[in-house]
């Protein structure tokens, strides 16, 4: 077995570890969720064939789980811009073994997210409707933009900072994967040599796409907000929905990104590299925007329910008392009080405290959009008898093929690409002596020249 | 012949009482008429009057309400769709602005239900609408800001693809550079990632 010294050649084994070896159990892995995709295809060709009428939905509930889990995906789509743009904005140095994960799950996200809309829509050629009658003055339209914009953005965002870990797998791979990855690697690597313009260039691309995509990314749940906001039910009548759905996709992204961090490391025994300082600082996050998230509730639900209307009064009954109370105190206790209890107090604050108040938090934030979509549209607009939804089986199994599809992502995510942000670790490694790029820049400068023989 | 008589005198009173209640019934209904163009143009505006007159005297009927309707289908299901109701003034017409949407012949049902009565005054009027059909909805609440309109917004989305343009400038310049370092000599495997 070749012998690790030095720092960097531990990093390098780690990285490349997940590419080079595979066990029994991930191919278990992938073979369970395959099959997992493959029964909610079966149910959707069901759902394709007979028509939404093999859903729960009906005229009066006229969105359930698909759009439920479409918002919650967005939501988690946001622990890549906290994690990785905020955190690089503002130069903490603890960030760079988890950027890569967060950057991914964006990524993963939006585009599980993106397809429980056209999966709700039933016939999915009617996508093209947006394109052909869409009005700018629809919120659907702003999803839509804001959507496809922050999808490519994050792409953008996820490639830029790879390509010199895309280039070190180009090269420290070459005889010891298949050839279609190393096409793949060389493609993707752009012709990474590390000389001093290539990092300029580098650098200041990523400043530019870090500086722009938290305005989109925050633009991106605003937006599905406004879907929400600016139709007249009397649940969705809130000016802070915008504000709401912020912090709650922020919320649920960090907890995400913990339970995935905590998988990952695992797995592949990254336990050098992701700590408990990083779980711990997460927790924090984590805690402080579950104080975010009771105040929005107490402020949402003290001045609605001051006032009482007709309507409101049965929002509140069927929240606080009757049809959805089990699961909506579960939310506010489980969900918000829990998790901020379990990272503030000492005895719990560790990896093991942290990783259950995350995994509380995304099974409660699940249930909040439950909530926002299942309970408005409960609330009857006329003097009829409020209506029922109980998901069937093709919603339940399209459903849990999308977060079978997430799993999935991420696991041949892991499999292909870096797992780490190997020159960001080896950054703070091996300090500015052997990585001169590590010193902390100015905010906006790029990189100083740092790979090849032009350094 | 006697009986004959007797019977025909008998039939000659029953017609005649017939006859005089069937003209008391008359004298408390009303005749009910539409007075509109036949010929419309979908999205013009035209005013549709129905007049009211006893039928007993032609005295115009004051301060009656009058209902219009109009056949019209939704979802499989068809029926009488409420226009609006108007009620008579002194001269016993109700007027009621109509707006045509719909392209094809139509026809509006226009009712009277005398006080007292169970079946109503029926009028009818068949009309003709012409025009190329569009969006007949307009929006006037709101307000509106000078210079706060949709190209705002796509000027935003505009301007961010354009940034995200630039970054992909950014990466066709990390592949321009990495030919022009690797032009003049063999590229070396770990050259690029033997030190970062």
């Amino acid at each position: 077995m070749e012998e690790v010294t030095t720092p960097r050649e531990r990093l390098e084994r780690t990285v490349l570890a997940p590419v080079t070896g595979t066990s029994r159990w991930y191919y278990a892995w992938v073979a369970f969720l395959l099959m997992v995709i493959a029964w909610g295809v079966y149910a959707y060709s069901r759902q394709l064939h007979d028509g939404l009428i093999v859903t729960g939905m009906r005229d009066r509930i006229s969105w359930g789980l698909y759009i439920t889990t479409f918002v919650f995906f967005i939501g988690i789509s946001h622990a890549g811009t906290l994690i990785s743009a905020i955190l690089r904005v503002s130069q903490a140095r603890w960030r760079t073994p988890i950027t890569r994960m967060a950057e991914f799950i964006t990524v993963v996200a939006l585009v599980c997210g993106a397809m429980f809309v056209v999966i709700d829509l039933g016939r999915p050629d009617r996508v093209l409707n947006v394109i052909i009658y869409g009005r700018w003055q629809s919120p659907i339209i702003w999803d839509v933009l804001a959507i496809t914009t922050y999808l490519t953005a994050s792409v953008a965002y996820l490639f830029l900072p790879m390509i010199p870990d895309l280039a070190l797998f180009r090269d420290r791979l070459a005889g010891r994967v298949s050839g279609w990855r190393l096409r793949l690697y060389d493609l993707l690597s752009v012709r990474w040599r590390g000389t001093a313009a290539q990092w300029r260039y580098m650098g200041g691309a990523i400043t530019t796409a870090m500086i722009l995509i938290i305005p989109i990314a925050v633009s991106v749940h605003t937006v599905v907000s406004w879907i929400f906001a600016m139709t007249l039910r009397e649940p969705w009548n809130s000016t802070i929905f915008g504000a709401f759905f912020v912090a709650g996709a922020i919320f649920s992204g960090v907890g995400t990104l913990i339970v995935v961090m905590a998988v990952l490391r695992k797995v592949y025994h990254l336990e050098e590299y992701i700590t408990e300082k990083h779980f711990v600082y997460l927790g924090y996050l984590m805690a402080a925007f579950a104080l975010i998230m009771i105040y929005g509730n107490i402020s949402e639900y003290l001045t609605t329910g001051y006032k009482m209307e007709e309507g409101a009064e049965f929002h509140f009954r069927q929240l606080f008392l009757h049809q959805f109370a089990g699961f909506y105190w579960f939310y506010l206790i489980g969900g918000l009080v829990t998790p901020g209890l379990l990272i503030l107090m000492p005895w719990t604050r560790n990896i093991r405290g942290i990783v259950v108040a995350a995994v509380l938090v995304v099974a409660a934030m699940w249930v909040e959009r439950y909530f926002i979509v299942v309970a408005g549209f409960r609330v009857p607009l006329m003097p009829y008898e409020p209506s029922a939804y109980a998901p069937t089986w093709v919603e339940l199994s399209v459903m849990a093929a999308g977060f079978a599809l997430f799993a999935l992502l991420i696991t041949i995510f892991v499999k292909v690409f870096p797992i780490l942000a190997v020159w960001e670790v080896a950054e703070d490694l091996e300090g500015p002596e052997l990585a001169p790029e590590a010193g902390r820049l100015p905010f906006g400068a790029a990189p100083e020249p740092a790979g090849g023989g032009n350094r | 012949m006697k009986y004959v008589m007797k019977a025909l005198l008998v039939s000659v009173v029953m017609g005649a009482a017939m006859f005089a209640l069937a003209g008391t019934a008359d004298a408390t209904h009303a005749t009910l008429k539409v007075v509109a163009p036949t010929n419309l143009t979908a999205g013009d505006s035209v005013d549709i009057q129905a007049v009211l007159h006893s039928a007993h005297g032609g005295e115009a009927v004051p301060g009656a309400t009058i209902t219009f309707f109009m056949d019209g289908s939704f979802g499989g299901v068809e029926g009488k769709v409420l226009l609006g109701q108007a009620v008579t003034d002194e001269n016993g017409i109700a007027h009621l602005s109509y707006l045509p949407r719909t392209v094809g012949e139509h026809q509006v049902r226009v009712e009277y239900l005398t006080p007292g009565e169970s079946e109503p005054e029926v009028a009818t009027w068949s009309h003709d609408v012409s025009g190329a059909p569009h969006q007949f909805y307009q929006s006037t609440a709101g307000v509106q800001i000078p210079g706060l309109n949709s190209w705002v917004l796509m000027a935003v989305v505009g301007m961010v693809w354009a940034i995200l343009l630039s970054v992909a400038a950014r990466v066709i310049a990390i592949a321009s550079a990495g030919s022009e370092a690797g032009a003049g000599a063999p590229a070396s495997r770990s050259r690029a990632t033997g030190d970062w």
